[in-house]
């Protein structure tokens, strides 16, 4: 026999990463959502280049609100492809021959959310075009990207450990995935409030609370409002609180990733 | 659970059996790391509980209703497991393609699991286990929804595990049928608890299983034999088809009985001609051992 000649991987999140990968892309999952999110980016910019009363927008406004959108739908495919890791594995049965496997399971969720992060970077990419169509008259392409991509990252990082820890913990991904649409928009609400709920203190702490809301008024400060990426950096403190406590709590949570214990045989 | 104390020997495959709800699967779960015990300690080959990840290392597992990605070809899952295992990227590679020979799914390799019958998603689910070269494999109802073919074929594979990989095989099983052919041990756990372990045969003794056996003479000389026999002290009646005589036989001393009856009709001149044994299997020890708990 030679049982035990084997040494446990030693990193072993990436192996476990790089299969995600495949099965996601490969397995044609995240390529539909891209399609999907194209499909809707396109008709943004179509509608705020061409529609006579999204073009009274201010060109800075147009970058800004297609911005939004590509890093609010990046992000929440994340949290779509996360919140099926673990409560899907669950489902489908296969979650029992991972856990057999000689490997942490932080690792097992640590490689998880990486592959499920790879959707935000290439939706991002996607938005590219875009962005580019929409910001180069305004000379604010370059401004517009990098604090696209600082800010989506962030969020994506947040929804990613969000989505990680409510699929740990759920027992069915019906009930995963309900409840990560639920908190994302719980989430969003905020930024829909009128004007007017944004005034005083009380207005702006809601608003610098909530990392969602925080981070596209961070967004629109500097591609509509022309400010230095420093000037405003305080409105980062909060997704960069969220992301980094949600991503450790969902390591944190991987130990409850487990079988459910039945009655049988 | 209560406490199970097993030591079984390199190459020996072990009946693991109990109705349902005896906590065959639970025990194999925490037995393999994947669910904890809420008390007490267990060592797998010379590993205690406490290292849940070297004794994953050494032992292999077919879950029972293990699930399989759909869209992953048979070679692809097998390499992926054999990373985690530690395998290098060729190691994996070559590991993925002798087990998938070994299993009889090398045709099949390339192909999504979605379009594997059962039994080739059993037979990959074992090759899985194997991956890693394990001292120990557990084997939770691996024939359960397979043809008699397939089932065949699977008893092979498992007979192949432990004589030519010299692995210890821990299978669990509620056919009693392919335990009796394939299992040099066994185990009856029930509600938590060991209640028999031995052989097939020691178990069905120890079982006091009852026994019957069938004489056949010929119909006219039916009450001759039936006389000869009381006479002798052997409880026999008559059967409804002509000449055929139900015994009762003593579960431990069953084949004195049979001798004693055949002596009885030679004696008397009656012709003999046919005898059937029933009972003493291991489902009859299963039956007395689990009904009453």
């Amino acid at each position: 026999m030679t049982g035990g000649a084997l040494s446990p991987p030693r990193r072993a999140w990436l192996s476990v990463a790089r299969q995600e990968l495949r099965d996601l892309w490969l397995g044609g999952r995240a390529l539909g959502l891209l399609l999907a999110f194209s499909l809707l980016l396109s008709a943004m910019t179509y509608l705020t280049a061409t529609n006579s009363l999204l073009n009274f927008l201010e060109q800075r406004e147009s970058v800004n609100l297609t911005l939004q959108i590509g890093v609010a739908i990046g992000a929440l495919l994340v949290l779509l492809t996360t919140a099926d890791a673990i409560s899907g594995e669950r489902e489908r049965g296969t979650l029992e021959s991972l856990l057999l496997a000689p490997v942490q399971r932080v690792d097992l969720v640590g490689g998880k959310g990486l592959a499920a992060l790879s959707v935000w970077v290439a939706a991002f990419a996607v938005a590219i075009p875009y962005v580019w169509f929409l910001a180069r008259g305004v000379g604010i392409v370059g401004v517009a990207l990098v604090g696209g991509f600082v800010v989506g990252s962030l969020l994506a990082l947040f929804l990613a450990g969000l989505g990680l820890l409510i699929s740990s913990l759920s027992g069915s991904n019906r009930i995963s995935l309900s409840v990560s649409v639920f908190v994302l928009l719980a989430l969003f609400a905020p930024t829909q409030l009128p004007a007017g709920a944004r005034q005083g203190w009380a207005g702006d702490l809601f608003i610098r609370i909530d990392p969602f809301s925080s981070s596209l008024h961070y967004l629109g400060k500097v591609v509509v409002d022309g400010h230095g990426a420093d000037q405003d950096a305080s409105w980062l403190l909060s997704p960069v609180i969220a992301a980094s406590a949600s991503v450790l709590l969902a390591l944190g949570a991987s130990r409850f990733v487990t079988l459910r214990r039945e009655a049988g045989s | 659970m209560e406490a199970l104390d097993l030591a079984v020997p390199p190459g020996v495959v072990l009946g693991f059996l109990g109705p349902n709800g005896a906590g065959k699967t639970t025990a194999i779960r925490m037995l393999t790391t994947v669910l904890k015990p809420d008390a007490g300690t267990f060592t797998i080959a010379g590993i205690p509980d406490t290292k849940p990840l070297e004794i994953r290392q050494r032992v292999g597992v077919l879950p029972e209703s293990a699930g399989y990605p759909e869209r992953q070809s048979g070679e692809e899952f097998l390499r992926y497991h054999a990373r985690l295992f530690g395998h290098t990227r060729e190691s994996a590679r070559e590991t993925a393609r002798s087990l998938l020979a070994e299993t009889g799914l090398t045709e099949r390799a390339a192909f999504a699991i979605g379009g594997y019958s059962r039994g080739m998603r059993q037979r990959l689910g074992i090759a899985r286990a194997l991956v890693n070269e394990p001292v120990v494999v557990f084997l939770d109802e691996p024939t359960l929804g397979l043809d008699p073919s397939g089932q065949r074929q699977m008893l092979g594979l498992i007979r192949q595990i432990a004589e030519a990989r010299g692995a210890t095989v821990v299978l669990s099983t509620h056919l009693l049928a392919e335990v009796e052919q394939v299992c040099g041990r066994v185990v009856i756990l029930n509600r938590g608890r060991i209640v028999a372990d031995g052989t097939v045969a020691e178990i069905a003794r120890r079982a006091g299983a009852p026994r019957q056996g069938r004489l056949q003479v010929p119909p006219e000389a039916t009450a001759q034999a039936l006389e000869a026999l009381r006479e002798r002290g052997i409880q026999a009646a008559e059967d409804s088809r002509p000449g055929q005589l139900d015994l009762a036989l003593r579960a431990e001393k069953a084949d004195e009985d049979v001798r004693a009856a055949l002596g009885a009709l030679l004696d008397a001149h009656i012709p003999v001609l046919g005898l059937e044994l029933e009972g003493g299997r291991l489902s009859d020890a299963f039956l007395a051992m689990t009904e009453h708990g």
